[in-house]
């Protein structure tokens, strides 16, 4: 290997994916893009094989060799020519879930494709039965927004036409639409113009080569840290509470994770049957949760590409919640049941690698919905919104208060933009005491957004979990708080839970309840679990914690044992 | 995956018994490694090797 031209490439490369989400972020509309950065951008080689991307969404990165190599099967490089754009989004066909977008650009050189770049985003609105993409309470996909199969949105270079319209037509802010896949569409336009850059810098047989070292490097470097960690089998349960259309049911989540030499088998073989309701994962979704705990357990000086990933299977039985069949609903699982699975195979590994896991954390993106027409422009506005969770505490430190979930990796959008964006006025946002689990390393915070409706009305849904199964502490460490969607009607006093005020089956997942003028929202996020036992807490951290209001007197006494006055 | 003949939708998805993946009529590649046991169908002979590991160990008391 020639390590140094190796790592330039490597470097190059990286910086051109990095180069191709800001042009992504600065060209949308929507602030899932422009503000959460709910995309991830990444460059393949001629086999589908991921060789380069930049540090965005966790989930779209580890989804994204399946998704390339699935299209493939449909488009095969004998019909691509040079300017073609693919667009494809369908969950069943290797695609994550109906909202995520996938767009690639075939680069071409010399006449022969030698890779192809790549852009995944989060579409706020994909038409369906609920303004945002989100419903809680479908149960078929065909609710879920419009599914679209591997298509040339552009052909050699000019925008085929018929595919736009079918797509403007199916949403209800074609507007925004437009900018945000028009600004997904330059993303692949400049790494594919970088790229043919590259390959005429370096020469395509000197990249090819570089690629294909670097792969192995990435694969020979997971395989020593897999290597390190000791054989055997690990089991974890988990639970995860109602799907939006049965309140009482819960959904057992199974992993065994089987690790022999530098090789790790997930299996979630005796999880649940696919649910009715809208939380069951894909196969991409089952695929990548389990990438992206094996990331997390491992050095992250590892470049991230398909070589990392040739050490991982994953066994996700068919019809179950793991790995969903046509035509079952599907958009929660990469949000909801997509942290759950990291979760559970961050729990089956902690008793092998302590120091490399955390308490489970808020495993939520919380995802509040919503839409309406707004009385100013008459034009129909629709939101994704996520929100931020506490972070489980681990062996070295506290967990990390609101920040998003562990698939992720996106940012909170800002009060002030939110309420230029959109017709709420925030009235308070602060974290929720006492919502880290107690440990010697405590969880991370949640926190509260209150919300008053500025709009006639605003049609809202919600796919979020953790109000019923508060998240787990370790070693000793105690739970995490829970969540909770709180609804003030204008003029009442009190606050009601959403099957209380408008009569839904589950308080954590719903669908198009009507908020008018004067509502107000309480959206209360998930702590974090506790790590190791709270009576060895560092003093002066507990001090820490009660003078900021992390901690309040009450839970210092309970939790930590600790006496007023004293410590 | 069944494509109708003229390729303008799904027919059917077949997937792996126990990995769960999409297994195309049309790919070459995903017929060639097809295994058909107990009348089910699998993506691989590891596959296949891997369920009857399982089912073996979970009937086995601990």
């Amino acid at each position: 290997m020639d390590y140094v031209t190796m790592n330039i490439l490597e470097s190059t490369m990286v910086s051109i994916c990095r180069e191709m989400g800001i042009v992504l972020m600065k060209t949308s509309y929507s602030t899932i893009f422009n503000e959460a950065l709910d995309f991830t951008c990444a460059l393949a080689d001629m086999n589908g094989d991921m060789i380069a991307v930049a540090d965005f969404c966790p989930a779209q990165i580890g989804g994204m060799p399946l998704l390339i190599k699935s299209c493939l099967k449909e488009i095969p490089p004998s019909e691509m020519e040079e300017g073609d754009v693919i667009l494809h989004n369908d969950p069943y066909r290797g695609g994550l879930h109906t909202p995520e977008h996938t767009f690639f650009k075939p680069i071409f050189v010399d006449g022969a494709i030698v890779g192809y770049a790549v852009a995944i985003g989060h579409i706020a609105e994909v038409g369906g039965m609920a303004p945002g993409g989100f419903s809680g309470e479908a149960t078929e996909v065909f609710q879920e927004g419009l599914r679209v199969p591997p298509v040339k949105i552009k052909k050699r270079g000019q925008d085929n036409v018929e595919v736009w319209k079918l797509l403007l037509a199916n949403v209800r802010t074609p507007r925004v639409n437009y900018g945000d896949l028009r600004a997904l569409i330059a993303a692949v336009d400049l790494g594919e113009k970088q790229m043919r850059g590259v390959f005429a810098k370096y020469g395509a047989e000197v990249v090819r080569r570089n690629v294909q070292d670097l792969l192995l490097y990435s694969e020979r470097r997971m395989r020593a840290e897999l290597e390190a960690i000791p054989d055997g089998i690990f089991p974890f349960s988990d639970m995860i509470e109602s799907d939006g259309i049965d309140a009482e049911k819960n959904y057992p989540i199974e992993v065994e994770v089987h690790k022999r030499g530098g090789e790790i088998v997930v299996d979630y073989t005796g999880s649940s049957p696919q649910a009715a309701g809208p939380i069951n994962a894909t196969l991409g979704v089952a695929t990548s949760a389990a990438y992206n705990a094996v990331l997390h357990m491992t050095d992250p000086s590892i470049p991230r590409n398909s070589g990392c990933f040739r050490p991982i299977r994953v066994v996700a039985p068919p019809g179950t919640i793991v790995n969903v069949n046509f035509p079952a609903p599907e958009v929660g699982g990469n949000t909801e049941t997509h942290p759950r699975l990291v979760g559970a195979i961050l729990g089956a590994m902690a008793p092998v690698v302590p120091d490399r896991v955390m308490a489970a954390e808020g495993a939520t993106h919380c995802n509040f919905v919503f839409g309406g027409v707004e009385a100013a422009t008459g034009e129909f506005f629709a939101c994704y919104d996520l929100e931020g969770v506490g972070w489980g505490g681990r062996s070295f430190a506290d967990g990390n208060d609101a920040v998003d979930s562990i698939n992720g990796n996106c940012r909170i959008t800002p009060v002030e933009v939110y309420e230029t964006r959109f017709p709420w006025r925030i009235e308070s946002l602060a974290f929720n005491t006492d919502s880290g689990g107690a440990g010697r390393h405590r969880g991370g915070l949640g926190y509260t957004k209150q919300m008053l409706c500025l709009n006639d009305e605003i049609i809202c849904s919600q796919m979020t979990d953790r109000h019923i199964f508060a998240p787990w502490g370790l070693d000793g460490g105690s739970e995490g708080g829970k969540g909770a969607t709180l609804i003030q009607k204008a003029g009442r006093n009190g606050w009601q839970t959403v099957p209380e005020a408008f009569g839904k089956a589950s308080t954590s997942r719903y669908s198009n309840i009507s908020i008018k003028k004067g509502d107000r929202v309480r959206l209360v996020t998930p702590g974090g679990g506790g790590y190791g036992n709270p009576a060895e807490r560092d003093p002066e951290a507990l001090a820490r914690d009660l003078r900021e209001g992390y901690v309040s007197a009450e839970a210092a006494r309970t939790h930590y044992g600790h006496e007023e006055g004293r410590g | 995956m069944k494509f109708s003949q003229n390729r303008f939708y799904i027919e059917s998805y077949t997937k792996c018994a126990n990995c769960g993946v999409l297994i195309y009529d049309d790919s070459p590649e995903d017929q060639a490694s097809l295994v058909r046991h107990d009348g089910q169908v699998y993506c691989s002979q590891w596959c296949v090797d891997w369920k009857r590991a399982r089912d073996a160990r979970k009937s086995t008391p601990a």
